[in-house]
């Protein structure tokens, strides 16, 4: 159940305060189940929000130094062999090997200065929450990431398709492999997954189309089960999901938003194909997730999680960077482009980045080992005050010296940019401790 | 009993207001019989009562007229708050319909403005404007650089941020109203949180003359708060009517003073009402108990309103024992008629699946629904209790609670063993303090002694003394680790007082690898409250510091004081937990959280039933036999005419969602296809899966909640709907593959030469221990002899046709909600 302290009135996504809700068609209050706030809404008219997120996670932390934040006054032991590109906006360079989110670069924020990671491990448990997974305390279950806090704060957008949507697979290293945990929210608020368990759910499996609706009117007739043995909202919220389980099953349309063959061969071809097989023990390099998020996120989906590659490259750094970098800015440029072409940018905000960031040393091997002190991120579209770089390292890119932006604060902003009263909503862990979705990060003025 | 509902609505509806001419009014401020106002900033929220023509009592502070004789001593607004004007003695009167009462007060100092302490007057304006809340500057960061204490538990530390810090530029005592404190309050300079003080409000005033006075933090002769009371402390109301309250403040002076507008109110069920800023609640139309938590300067305390429906008890079941006595006379009190008991096919199915996790099986349900035996339920409830089932349900239940999880391959022996002491312990009918005293006072090695294994999960003394606190006290004292617990008593230095008592628990490595063996380090038990860096003793919460001998075992001290039979705690959160686990809600509700603030919504039944439960010896199987044999437990899920809303009051059975175990087993039972699960004997149940290392291999048992082990929390236990639980149930592979399997019900029932209506028959008592209905035979039988086409359009044959109609008749009994709850 959620909980909002003090008399002041909390709000949720779509900005509609919580006692809005419970005033709606005399329904009854507390312990409001996602259905029931789904049917409150519905009842009221209220119009969704169209706000959607897109997370992607660069699995294994790229190095900052090669991509947005080029050292060229840094010894070459530090500075590497690539050179800087302009871009089309005045005055911010990037990587000579992202030459699509250069010529972009007006519709995108990179960050310099991402910092938050305590020990330098490898997990997505940051980049899908904001907090790191070791050298914090975290409440039993653990944090749950934003893909889950959205489908329990946030209206759906449509019954057929789930809210949130982990795009990766299961990776050897498990963390590389996930799309982000629901920590002490419970499984009911996981990510569906298209590559792992639960997905082969979502399409019949050995019933015609024909014998599922038979059987639906079936179970229509025998399930005249007294409805009011239970007034917890249990056994409504069961009909509801059903429904839209039905709806799921029935349309076609979250298969056809997971199917790129759909799309317009001149589409697909922007975003490029990559290569669907993991990456070592990584997320694979699968330049059409972009497209699937893109495509899931106008099915209906209010987030959509993605893990790219693996770029932990401990050794031959800058040799194995060109088996990623151009997929990626190939990738991710189409779909933030995609995005303001179809005039999504307002609704949907996209955010790309690793755990951390690599040391500013080549190593002996000609790698670049974790380096938890800085690291980087690009975000777009959300209506975002994008073409502005934000951040700035040191000369050898080893410290930030301007604007440390810890991960908190870019879910601060995303949370309340999605309508979210960041000082009031919290959410209870399984003590009954009233959580807030951020540990008391601002959202970023610099992007709103 | 079938009188219609409407009826009834306009039955209250017609006790509300016509008859609501008061007999008689009373007018209090206090309690006390004369009220005494010192200084300009008294104020007095006054409360009138009515006393109705039939007895019933009524709040009639804002329905009331006030005046006051002579005039120009006070004034009385129409809200009923005292505001005085001059010196002098005076009578208050409050008038409704021609009914009278008065109140005398005095005035003294009325000129005079008293040195303002800070904490008692200033911190508590930036409670109530929620400045210093757990989002806003309350938080460990503060906000923006502006920290205030949690609640304004740290007056010392307010006043440093406000006065000292940022070289005192928040406020200006020069021009006190162009502080920035205030500024920013009123957001005349923008503000974050936006306006949180209006100018023209008294709180402002009196912190515009704090800032003028030149910031007094006061003496440390002031008085302090010591307790808070708030007026009335209980009422019987009607639906959706108010209530105002007033909130006194006891100081340590002997003073009491009007907090009114300074406490904070939150009711503890938010469905069923709730309360403004000036203490006004108002109910909702749902009847039934609720507690208002009255917070003021780190004090609580509860009024409690009773909602009574209001219909008349015209007969009840027989009782069967001391917990029918007092659910039916908190029935009665409440005008709640109960629903009938239920019948032998829903009892049989209830307790099978309440004490030992499983459907009844054919024969168990034929003889039972055929047995005459006037005691067979009582029969039934003693041969669960005696089945093994019982012991693996409830181990799988503790199991869970004591976090016996599986974090790597290597804890697989530790976790059997700990299973099995638990398994065993339910079985052999272990008394509960014993169970829970040698899992507490657990040493070596856990080969040897299982029970270690709990601290082998749970290792640092502070989630040991919450974990200890939540599962055995009800008790959540995680937040006083930080701060003083906002909804209860319990201080930062109660909380590391009580974690003293594992301050001596050892942990030496053994032979083996990763192993690890508790010992007792001798030592006087002593923890560091990291509040103020002092060292403190073991107590328990409210027995004050203990005295135990370096050599002796605090754990062992501890379990003596929770195996004391006055111990308040212990036994009520035990019968609480079960009276949960079979009635589907606590009498108090959450089970773990048994503050003050939240009152069981039966006192006497859980005084009662923890009475009984310590004079029986603590014994698990006797209280579970006094829960399952009472006709409470035994009424129909199906509510009359009135009783639809209760909630709380056990009325009827709250009907509850099979668990993801007991589904599991349910639907491999109905479909004939026992699972296995890795490393695991064939055919085991999930119910009897020692730990939570099989989750992760089963996507049933994880997107229908099974328990990760991870906390000592029921609530881990997740029984909310989803739509990946939807999705599953009716689509799944596994499911599909279930149910057209060879060896499986559907192929065997259409090979059965039986007819159709005699297995359907058969199927019904199977699934839901009933037989069908008329109507339901003849819609499966309409739909097995229904012609179907194959997937190539042609007709299928007899048998293909029948074994698929058999599928599809299986596949919606399992997703029908009968066949999902436990009702």
């Amino acid at each position: 159940m959620l909980t909002i302290p003090g008399l002041r009135t909390g709000r949720f996504c779509d900005g509609i305060a919580r006692r809005d809700f419970l005033k709606i068609g005399g329904l009854v209050m507390g312990g409001l189940s996602l259905p029931q706030i789904l049917r409150a809404e519905a009842q009221s008219g209220i119009r969704k929000s169209p706000k959607s997120v897109i997370m992607i996670y660069m699995a294994g932390a790229p190095p900052h130094q090669d991509l947005f934040d080029l050292k060229m006054d840094a010894p070459i032991e530090y500075r590497g062999p690539y050179k800087p590109i302009s871009t089309n906006v005045p005055g911010i360079q990037i990587s000579e090997h992202m030459p699509h989110c250069a010529r972009i670069m007006d519709k995108l924020v990179p960050i310099r200065t991402m910092t938050g990671s305590v020990t330098g491990d490898h997990d997505s448990h940051i980049c899908y929450t904001g907090r790191s997974a070791k050298g914090v305390v975290a409440p039993p279950g653990g944090w749950p990431s934003i893909g889950s806090v959205m489908t329990k704060l946030c209206a759906a957008k449509g019954g057929e398709v789930p809210p949130f949507i982990g795009l990766a697979p299961d990776a050897r290293h498990p963390p590389y492999g996930s799309p982000g945990h629901p920590g002490f929210l419970g499984p009911s608020y996981s990510a569906f997954r298209p590559n792992g368990a639960g997905m082969s759910d979502l399409v019949l499996n050995g019933v015609t189309s024909d014998r599922l609706a038979d059987r639906q009117k079936l179970l229509a007739s025998f399930d005249r089960f007294q409805r009011d043995v239970d007034n917890s909202g249990l056994m409504s919220a069961l009909d509801v999901f059903d429904q839209r389980a039905f709806d799921v099953l029935t349309s076609s349309k979250l298969l056809n938003a997971l199917d790129v063959s759909k799309e317009d061969p001149k589409v697909r071809e922007r975003y490029g194909k990559g290569d669907p097989k993991n990456f070592g023990d990584g997320a694979p390099r699968n330049n059409e997730h972009f497209l699937v998020a893109r495509r899931l996120i106008e099915a209906g989906a209010r987030c959509v999680t993605m893990n790219f590659g693996r770029w932990d490259f401990h050794a031959k750094n800058h040799s194995e960077l060109l088996t990623h970098l151009p997929l990626f800015d190939q990738g991710f440029s189409a779909l933030v482009e995609d995005l303001h072409q179809r005039g999504l940018d307002k609704d949907v905000a996209v955010v790309a980045w690793g755990e951390f960031g690599r040391t500013p040393q080549i190593n002996k091997d000609a790698g670049r080992d974790h380096w938890p002190r800085v690291g980087c991120g690009v975000v777009a579209g959300g209506g975002f005050k994008t073409g502005q770089v934000i951040g700035a390292t040191d000369r050898l890119g080893g410290e930030p010296v301007e604007r440390p932006v810890h991960f908190g604060e870019v879910f601060a902003t995303l949370y309340h940019w999605l309508g979210i009263d960041l000082n009031n909503v919290t959410l209870p862990d399984l003590s009954g401790r009233p959580q807030y979705l951020v540990d008391g990060w601002q959202p970023m003025k610099e992007l709103i | 009993m079938k009188r219609s509902p409407i009826i009834l609505t306009c039955l209250l509806a017609f006790s509300a207001t016509v008859l609501a001419q008061p007999a008689s009014l009373k007018i209090e401020a206090t309690g006390a019989p004369e009220l005494t106002l010192h200084g300009k900033d008294a104020r007095q929220q006054l409360l009138v009562t009515a006393t109705l023509a039939d007895g019933a009592v009524r709040d009639f502070t804002h329905q009331a007229a006030y005046s006051a004789a002579p005039a120009g001593i006070v004034n009385v607004d129409a809200n009923g708050i005292v505001t005085p004007l001059a010196d002098g003695a005076v009578t208050i009167t409050a008038e409704a319909d021609g009914v009278k009462s008065t109140l005398a007060v005095h005035v003294e100092g009325a000129a005079h403005e008293a040195p303002i302490n800070f904490a008692n007057q200033i911190v508590p304006i930036f409670t109530k404007a929620g400045c210093n809340a757990g989002g806003c500057h309350g938080k460990a960061s503060g906000q923006n650089g502006f920290k205030l204490s949690l609640l304004g538990f740290e007056p010392a530390e307010d006043y440093e941020h406000i006065v000292k810090e940022a070289r005192g530029r928040r406020v200006f005592p020069a021009s006190p109203e162009n502080s920035l404190l205030l500024l920013k309050g009123i957001n005349s300079t923008p503000h974050g949180g936006g306006k949180r003080l209006d100018p023209k409000s008294d709180d402002y005033a009196l912190l515009v003359r704090w800032i003028s006075q030149g910031l007094p933090y006061g003496q440390e002769s002031d008085p302090k708060v010591t307790k808070i009371e708030v007026l009335p402390k209980q009422r019987t109301m009607t639906l959706k009517s108010e209530q105002q309250l007033v909130a006194l403040a006891h100081y340590s002076d002997g003073t009491v003073h009007d907090v009114t507008r300074s406490a904070l109110y939150e009711p503890n069920e938010k469905s069923m009402a709730e309360a403004d800023e000036e203490g006004r609640v108002k109910l909702f139309d749902q009847p039934g108990d609720v507690a208002i938590m009255v917070r003021y300067q780190g004090k609580v305390t509860t009024f409690r309103a009773t909602a009574p429906l209001g219909a008349t008890v015209a007969s009840l079941p027989p009782s069967h024992n001391y917990i029918d006595d007092l659910v039916f006379a908190k029935l009665k009190a409440m005008g709640m008629p109960p629903s009938e008991p239920c019948d032998d096919a829903t009892f049989i199915r209830r307790v099978s699946l309440d004490i030992a996790g499983r459907l009844p099986n054919l024969e168990e349900t034929q003889r039972f629904l055929a047995d005459t035996d006037p005691v067979k339920r009582d029969k039934l409830i003693d041969d669960l209790l005696a089945s093994p089932e019982y012991a693996d349900y409830f181990a799988n239940k503790w199991s869970a609670l004591l976090r016996n999880k599986r974090t790597k391959p290597a804890d697989a022996p530790m976790n059997f063993g700990f299973y099995d002491w638990i398994r065993d312990g339910l079985r052999a009918n272990k008394p509960y303090n014993v169970f829970v005293r040698e899992l507490l006072s657990a040493s070596g090695d856990v080969a040897e002694n299982p029970p270690v294994a709990w601290y082998r999960q749970v290792k640092e003394p502070q989630q040991e003394l919450e974990d200890t606190a939540q599962l055995f006290l009800g008790m959540r004292m995680q937040c006083a680790q930080c701060h003083h617990h906002p909804f209860e008593k319990w201080s930062q230095n109660d909380y590391y007082s009580f974690g003293a008592f594992f301050s001596q628990v050892g942990r030496k490595p053994t032979t083996t690898k990763e192993n690890e063996a508790i010992f007792h380090r001798r030592g006087i038990a002593t923890a560091i409250n990291k509040k103020t860096k002092q060292p403190v003793r073991p107590a328990a919460l409210i027995t004050g510091p203990m005295e135990i001998p370096a050599d002796e075992d605090p754990r062992i001290a501890l379990a003596d004081w929770m195996s004391e039979r006055a111990n308040p705690f212990f036994a009520r959160t035990l019968v609480n937990r079960y009276w949960k686990h079979f009635l589907n809600r606590g009498i108090v509700e959450p089970e773990d959280d048994m503050r003050e603030t939240n009152p069981p919504s039966n006192p006497e039944l859980l005084d009662a039933l923890a009475q009984h439960f310590i004079e029986g010896g603590y014994d698990l199987k006797t209280l579970i036999r006094d829960i399952t044999r009472s006709q409470t437990y035994q009424l129909s899920a199906v509510p009359n005419h009135y009783n639809g809303p209760d909630r709380q009051n056990f009325s009827r059975y709250y009907a509850k969602r099979l668990t993801a175990e007991v589904l599991f087993d349910s639907i491999n039972e109905v479909t004939r296809t026992p699972s296995g699960f890795p490393g695991m004997p064939a055919g085991t149940r999930a119910i009897s899966l020692p730990d939570n290392s099989f989750n992760a291999g089963s996507y049933f048992l994880t997107v229908f909640g099974r328990p990760e082990s991870s906390s000592a929390c029921e609530c881990e236990r997740t029984q909310e709907a989803s739509l990946a639980q939807a999705l599953h149930l009716l689509n799944a592979k596994d499911i599909q593959d279930k149910l057209a399997s060879d060896a499986g019900a559907a192929a065997k029932l259409a090979a059965d030469p039986r007819s159709d209506e005699e297995k359907l028959r058969q199927l019904y008592l199977i699934a839901y221990s009933r037989a069908p209905e008329a109507r339901e035979l003849e819609l499966a039988k309409a739909h097995l002899d229904k012609p179907r086409k194959g997937t190539d359009g042609m007709p299928l044959d007899a048998a293909k046709s029948k074994r698929m109609g058999y599928e599809d008749i299986l596949w919606a009994i399992l997703n029908t909600k009968e066949f999902l709850f436990n009702h």
